[in-house]
């Protein structure tokens, strides 16, 4: 059986997926391209003996990139060596901008790839009386036009049996402009690309990343040389295939009736209204919010019921020793802190691509770039930002869409500042031990208190943002051209498959860290080499004769925690948190609680000698009851609660966050630097409030 | 000619059409979406506080959403 990979290109907003997942269904998955985070959809399927490999490029205007997601495309489309580079492109367009998606059709028959050019949500013209003579188009494309409406799948299995075509005989539609023919020439001397096009591609794109140090300092060589201004070279372009193509579309299109839906403008009436749509957008983020918080908690408890009872019974099945601690508190345990994640992740996916499926979501945009912009943010981070409010981790992947690179950058690197639900453990337990329950102004003041947290940590996002965009230089403008497309009903088989593969690349992607640390906190936390560590039953038994064999077993593990090498690094930053109001025991919490947030309030009960419960009630009872043994004051007072507050609302306690933003700004740089900084912001934060308070 | 206006100055419903633009260094996407010379267009509407403005091109369904930095490089000519 032969096979034929192939590409699917378009405009954003033309249904190129769901051509995608209709063309595929479930064979798909979700991958990265070699070295950039941009998320790669690869699917197959066979058709009359051949099986065809399809991959699906981010949505495009046209050849010239203007972010991170379109880059891919030129480089896929121009470079003969790349893994995805295909054999035949199928440029997906809509009726309504015809126009701009043969435009970019040329330019790729242009590199020299065989197109077919498929014409998709063809009902939703037929509804606004819009008839497209596809023999016209074939012959100003010189390609098979297949006409589709994939959300109902009509025409898919025409465009599998066109996929056989093989396209020829194509006349490129742009010229190259005689003032640059001669500079292309040299380019294409110097480097010998394939054709002319590739040749003056080179010319007018910023960088082409496929091409060596050497004929990238050849091409800027020749531009400086010539005086060449590459961005005039790309509107050049535009602006020639633009109107040639007024010419050649001319009739294609047939347009009587002129009706036009106006649901869309009714929607917009109301959705992005400037009162009512912000009223709109917030009581929606409420829901979101409501439904991350409460939907999620019945499954979250499941899970980790399901995974107690798994650890349980797989220890009593093992013998004891180090491979059953390994397995059950390492691996079982670290595979459960990954997989807890999941309904909150699904659930806040499920809100976003249905956002994204209807059109809505370019609406937020609209709304809160005004609001966002002096912050060197644009109203694209209004997504990541209000999904940080559930998990850093599926927000920071979410700011991809960000074209300009700084507003990108700023965005990952604030984002871990949003009050995620992995803090909310540790909040409700310092709240409940230090605030007291309380009415204020007829509120409840603990809940005022929790409110406040939230407050906080949106001013920290923003606060930084700012400071971040006094700090950076870009070369590139910012700017917003959006489009706004009409309302959709969302494509359910989308919108689940969408978050298939974004619960699919938590798990995958940062769950492998969060596996790796926990195992590494299990054997700091399970090995030691004090002699209190190995005898800790003896040196119990004797110093407590009194004790039931219970309370001896959770008195014996409390011992050996403290003398493990975790302790012991506990004991080794207590200097450095004494000022902050904490004693080593936290110092332990805090050390392990790097993991992720929530491991805090597991590794307390394990210090105060509690056995494994997970109990908030038994442990806050326990905490309340600690003292401290540096000032002989309760360990978790007014004063050392707030800075512990402090301290979790802005550390980055969190290595899969870590691990993400590693991932998504490519740097070690930038991880670090957010790392350090906020640390460092949380660690004054809580050493002022402790200093002031105590 | 006149002195050209720009699209930041046209009054919500107007209708105009693209003539040509402030600076050569507007950004690519301008062109791509369509906002060329003799297109003409709608203002829909204007976010608060100076924020973006929604365009309609004509006979296009889908809207555009402009910054005003974008749209004070656009200049057009209202048609009344």
């Amino acid at each position: 059986m032969t096979e034929t990979k192939i590409a699917l290109v378009g405009n954003p907003n033309v249904g190129k997926s769901t051509v995608f997942n209709k063309l595929t269904g479930l064979r798909q998955k979700a991958g990265n391209y070699p070295g950039i985070t941009v998320e790669k959809k690869t699917g197959s399927f066979t058709y009359q003996h051949t099986k065809y490999q399809l991959i699906d490029l981010p949505g495009a205007y046209g050849i010239h990139p203007s972010s991170l997601d379109e880059e891919i495309v030129y480089e896929v489309l121009v470079d003969k060596n790349n893994p995805n580079h295909p054999e035949l492109v199928v440029v997906v367009g809509d009726p309504f901008n015809l126009k701009r998606s043969a435009l970019l059709y040329q330019q790729i028959r242009e590199i020299g790839l065989p197109a077919i050019f498929v014409v998709n949500m063809i009902d939703e013209a037929e509804r606004a009386g819009i008839s497209i003579d596809v023999d016209r188009l074939e012959k100003v494309l010189s390609t098979k036009v297949v006409l589709t409406d994939a959300r109902s799948g009509k025409g898919i299995d025409s465009l599998k049996a066109a996929l056989q075509y093989k396209p020829n005989g194509y006349t490129p539609a742009f010229s190259i402009p005689d003032e640059y023919a001669a500079v292309t020439q040299q380019v294409k001397e110097q480097l010998a690309p394939a054709n002319d096009y590739i040749a003056w591609l080179y010319l007018s794109q910023k960088r082409s990343k496929h091409l060596d140090a050497t004929a990238s300092s050849e091409i800027s060589a020749i531009r400086q040389e010539n005086q060449i201004n590459y961005h005039r070279l790309q509107i050049h372009e535009t602006m020639a295939r633009h109107s040639t193509l007024d010419r050649q579309l001319a009739n294609v299109l047939k347009d009587p009736a002129k009706k036009r839906e106006n649901l869309t403008a009714r929607l917009d009436d109301l959705l992005i209204h400037p009162v009512w749509g912000y009223v709109v957008f917030f009581a929606l983020l409420m829901l979101i919010f409501q439904a991350i918080y409460t939907w999620s908690g019945p499954f979250m408890d499941a899970i980790d019921n399901a995974f107690a009872w798994l650890a349980a019974s797989a220890g009593e099945r093992l013998p004891d020793g180090p491979l059953n601690g390994l397995l059950t508190d390492g691996i079982i345990a670290g595979i459960g802190g990954i997989v807890i994640f999941i309904p909150q992740i699904a659930i806040l996916f499920v809100f976003i691509s249905l956002m994204e499926e209807s059109g809505y979501m370019s609406r937020v945009v609209y709304l809160m770039d005004r609001w966002l912009r002096p912050f060197g943010l644009s109203g694209k981070s209004a997504v990541p930002l209000m999904s940080g409010a559930a998990c850093a981790i599926p927000a920071v992947m979410s700011a991809r869409t960000i074209e300009n690179d700084k507003e990108r950058l700023i965005t990952i690197l604030v984002t871990p500042f949003m009050t995620c639900s992995a803090r909310l453990p540790i909040y409700i337990i310092i709240i409940g031990l230090v605030i007291p329950q309380e009415r204020f102004w007829g509120l409840d003041l603990q809940g005022l208190v929790l409110f406040g947290m939230y407050v906080l940590g949106i001013l920290a996002a923003l606060g930084s943002a700012w400071v971040l965009k006094q700090l950076m230089k870009t070369d590139y403008k910012s700017f917003l051209i959006l489009e706004m497309p009409t309302y959709k009903y969302p494509v359910v088989r989308n919108v689940l498959l969408n978050v298939w593969d974004k619960t699919m690349g938590f798990i995958l992607g940062a769950g492998k860290i969060i596996l790796a640390i926990s195992v590494i906190l299990w054997v700091l936390g399970s090995f030691g080499v004090d002699d209190r560590f190995t005898n800790a039953e003896d040196i119990v038994r004797t110093e407590r004769p009194e004790l039931s064999d219970e309370a001896l077993e959770n008195e014996v593990q409390s011992q050996q925690l403290e003398y493990s090498f975790l302790g012991t690094m506990g004991r080794f930053i207590e200097p450095a948190i004494t000022p902050l109001g904490y004693d080593w025991k936290m110092g332990i919490g805090l050390i392990s609680s790097f993991a992720a947030r929530e491991v805090f309030v597991s590794t307390m009960a394990t210090v105060y000698s509690l056995g494994g419960t997970d109990d908030e009630l038994t442990i806050r009872e326990r905490m309340a009851s600690e003292i401290n043994p540096n000032t002989g004051r309760p360990a978790y007072n007014f004063a050392s609660g707030i800075s512990l507050l402090l301290f979790y609302a802005f550390a980055m306690q969190c290595m899969s966050t870590i691990a993400i933003v590693r991932r998504e700004t490519n740097s070690w740089k930038w991880t670090l630097i957010q790392l350090t900084f906020m640390t460092g912001f949380a660690y004054l934060a809580a050493l002022m409030a402790y200093q002031l308070l105590k | 000619m006149s002195q050209h206006q720009s699209i930041n100055q046209l009054r919500k419903g107007e209708t105009a059409t693209i003539v040509g633009y402030l600076a050569d260094e507007i950004p690519i996407k301008i062109y791509e979406m369509g906002l060329l010379p003799g297109v003409v267009l709608t203002l829909k509407r204007q976010a608060p506080f100076n924020g973006p403005v929604c365009i309609h091109i004509r006979d296009n369904p889908n809207a555009i959403a402009l910054r005003r930095s974008e749209a004070a490089l656009i200049l057009i000519e209202t048609l009344s």
